[in-house]
């Protein structure tokens, strides 16, 4: 088993010993700032202004993304946005802000439709691992989880936003707990809190290392006892505009029906999450298929401003080998808990539990100048010495508070709890996006937006477990105020496109956006057409039926 | 074909795949991203749910094409299973309920299939008796690792519903549960005064020293 590792884990086994209690040293901010201006992939200078919209020659974004925010739009130019569905509210997106807005507007009276391109609870939500934050312990307080987060995103979050994330970190448990989540808890019956990297007490509530599928699944099975209506499948292609300058709606494309379909809303709240799958610099992500920044581009063409898109959350560990897990999330709940990072050397070479730009862009430097470790595939990581967490906390730890890994991990041959595994930094959390103000509004009349899409409230690093905090105050908040400021119907048509297609005639690139699905993938809009361009790809066709007998 | 590269058929079409990717990267390498649905691709979303069987006679069964590697020999056959209609959780939940709300709980042959199409792990059919005799608790902690994909349903000759019904009592455990939030915060206030600081660099220093003790330091 990882004959090529030998060498390194022989190193790592017999430093362990010596390790076992010894902390190792945290960064102090000029050590900190070194290593990312260095090392961080944000700070590489992979990044330019657009040409193109109301962020023009301003803040930079990078590269890949800066190209699909100047792309043109997949609509035709002669087609003309007739409205075939009526609703009052347009959610697009089926992760977890989409879902818990939906469940906000129930009973409203207001008529609801939620869209997304794959099917509901498809999302990055459902990928979360570690947990989610609330100020709940003895000495903490929505204050201190506030000045964690502030400091944990060098200062600049939106402290609006900021301190309504931390204040209602409390009720939300509530909530999600009323709808029938389970949250872990002590033999004592309240909630076991760890501390992720950043937190300075314990306030990360978990569900296993499950706690976004926890949630999805309470979310989506929630939703669909509701009467909104889900469009699976349906992917945004584009928000039309009354002419005036307010958002109206949507044109969808239904993909098993293989057309466009135009929604005409009184508001619509965008809810499409993150972009990993445009795969900056290459880096593996442990985003869902569907995380291509659909909503940045949407939304952008509609007049809405993007903040701190030049800041991305690089996981310090993903997985690196085998091939088949590169990119996928091991939880920072495991670092939190006591396994260490250790270089090919044997070297616990930094505190696990620094901020994850940091620890992201020291694994990076490790790696650069020659610590690494290398795969058989050609990738170089370095060790998660998992194996610590039932030394320090007893056997059988690791397999049942994190059965994910396990699992995931055991069709492999390795087993964490026997064998350190691999990591390397991943592609994990859009850190800016969409400006909002603290009801959810964007620049743009008529739009609201929730959670990843959003840019502001995380600053320019995000700590373990307010993301699904976020989605779910922000899911909220955004159907909260819909709710209270509804605008009436408008009519819809393609102005505001008509313009960004004028204002992107002095740039000659080609380019389609958004994205919707992994250039990997090859996945296209319209389904039925991919197939056909398959066909004619595979020569064999030996086709014989399966054997039901046979399983 | 070289040791590095695995012939597999996909609903009967022969394609070359690359040793040690999944399924999933395979389709797409192939060009067939969309004969096989795909929603996380990292295995817990419950969308890529495929039968396969080996051509050299070993027993296949049913999996996750993302988080099944390719082997030689392996045929794939896509399994798409449709979500079904939820049923309401209800708080304090008696045995009584579940049978209301499930009528087919009782069906069950043990004849096991359920417990061996679970692409998760776990003891599903084990865990239908529990619920028979109103062991929730058990159940509850059984479903923890539940990804929802339906092969549990979708291969039941009896159409029990394991997976609905463990997220049905998950569901209503968790709404029986009495979460008294309760904080005392008679300085809360005065903290967001002097934390949310107009100034920037301000703002940055008061935080780090707020979260140093969770209080105004004099």
């Amino acid at each position: 088993m990882m004959e090529w590792a030998k060498e390194s884990l022989r190193n790592l086994e017999s430093s362990r010993p010596a390790r076992l209690n010894q902390p190792a040293p945290l960064p102090d901010s000029n050590e900190a700032d070194a290593l990312l201006k260095q090392y961080h992939p944000d700070y590489l200078g992979h990044e330019r202004q657009v040409t193109v919209g109301l962020n023009a020659g301003g803040q930079k974004f990078p590269l890949e993304l800066a190209q699909l925010l100047e792309g043109d739009s997949p609509i035709e130019p002669d087609y003309s946005p007739s409205s075939e569905i009526e609703t009052d509210v347009l959610i697009i997106g089926g992760g977890g802000a989409g879902a818990a807005a939906a469940l906000t507007l129930e009973g409203s009276g207001l008529t609801v439709h939620l869209a997304t391109k794959l099917r509901l609870g498809d999302s990055n939500t459902v990928m979360a691992e570690g947990g989610i934050q609330s100020a709940l312990g003895p000495d903490d307080s929505p204050r201190r989880h506030f000045a964690d987060a502030l400091v944990g995103g060098h200062g600049d979050n939106d402290p609006d936003l900021l301190r309504i994330l931390c204040e209602q970190g409390p009720e939300s448990i509530r909530w999600l707990s009323q709808l029938g989540c389970l949250f872990d808890q002590n033999e004592d019956g309240k909630f076991r809190l760890r501390g992720g990297g950043g937190t300075s007490v314990p306030r990360v509530l978990a569900c296993r290392d499950y706690t976004g599928l926890e949630i999805m699944r309470v979310l989506k099975d929630a939703v669909r006892l509701t009467r909104t209506q889900i469009l699976e499948e349906h992917v945004a292609m584009e928000l039309v505009d009354d002419g005036k300058g307010r958002v109206t709606g949507a044109i969808l494309f239904n993909r098993s029906a293989g057309r466009p379909v135009c929604v005409s809303a009184r508001a619509v709240i965008l809810a499409t999450g993150g972009s990993g799958q445009i795969r900056l610099q290459g880096f593996p992500t442990s985003n869902h298929v569907g995380a291509t920044g659909d909503g940045l581009v949407l939304a952008y063409r509609q007049g809405c401003r993007l903040i701190d898109l030049d800041s991305y959350q690089y996981h310090p560990s993903g997985a690196c080998y085998p091939e088949a897990l590169a990119g996928q999330l091991v939880t920072e709940a495991i670092r939190s808990i006591g396994a260490q990072v250790v270089n090919a050397e044997g070297v616990h070479f930094i505190d696990e539990m620094a901020y994850r730009d940091v620890l992201a862009g020291a694994i990076i430097k490790e790696i650069a100048e020659g610590r690494g470790v290398k795969t058989p595939h050609g990738k170089s990581g370095v060790w998660l010495d998992t194996p610590m967490i039932d030394l320090k906390k007893g056997a059988g730890t690791l397999a049942g508070q994190f059965p994910g890994l396990i699992h995931r991990f055991e069709r492999y041959d390795i087993d964490p709890a026997k064998t350190p595994i691999l990591i390397y930094p991943t592609l994990h959390y859009q850190n800016g996006g969409i400006r909002v103000d603290s009801e959810c509004r964007t620049d743009v009349a008529g739009l609201w937006a929730a959670g990843e899409v959003t840019g502001g409230l995380h600053g320019k690093n995000r700590l373990m477990g307010n993301s699904l905090l976020d989605i779910t105050v922000f899911g909220r908040r955004s159907a909260q105020s819909v709710l209270d400021n509804i605008p009436e119907r408008g009519a819809v048509t393609l102005t505001n496109l008509q313009q960004f297609r004028v204002d992107r005639k002095k740039i000659e690139d080609k380019t389609i956006s958004p994205k919707f699905f992994p250039e990997a993938s090859g996945m296209k809009l319209n389904a039925a057409k991919g197939e056909e361009k398959q066909e004619k790809k595979t020569t064999s066709a030996d086709f014989e039926p399966p054997n039901p007998f046979n399983f | 074909m070289t040791d590095k590269t695995v012939e597999i058929k996909i609903s009967g079409k022969t394609i070359q795949a690359r040793a040690g990717e999944t399924l999933v990267h395979a389709l797409w390498a192939a060009g067939m991203a969309e004969s096989v649905k795909t929603g996380c691709a990292g295995g817990v979303c419950g969308a890529c749910t495929v039968t396969l069987r080996y051509s050299d006679g070993r027993t296949g069964g049913t999996e996750l094409a993302c988080m099944k590697p390719v082997e030689a020999g392996m045929e794939v056959f896509p399994c798409p299973v449709e979500a079904d209609v939820s049923v309401a959780p209800v708080a304090e939940p008696e045995l009584s309920h579940l049978q209301l709300a499930f009528p087919t709980l009782n069906r069950c042959t043990k004849c096991g299939s359920c417990t061996t199409a679970c692409p998760m792990s776990i003891p599903v059919m084990d865990s239908v008796l529990r619920m028979q005799k109103g062991e929730f608790q058990a159940v509850a902690e059984d479903f923890t690792t539940c990804i929802h994909c339906g092969l549990c349903r979708f291969v039941c000759e009896d159409k029990v519903k394991p997976h609905n019904m463990g997220l049905w009592i998950r569901r209503s455990l968790g709404m029986s549960q009495d979460i008294a939030i309760e904080k005392t915060d008679a300085n809360a206030e005065q903290e967001w005064q002097y934390l949310l600081d107009k100034d920037r660099a301000q703002r940055l220093q008061r935080a780090r020293q707020f979260r140093q003790s969770g209080r105004i330091e004099p």
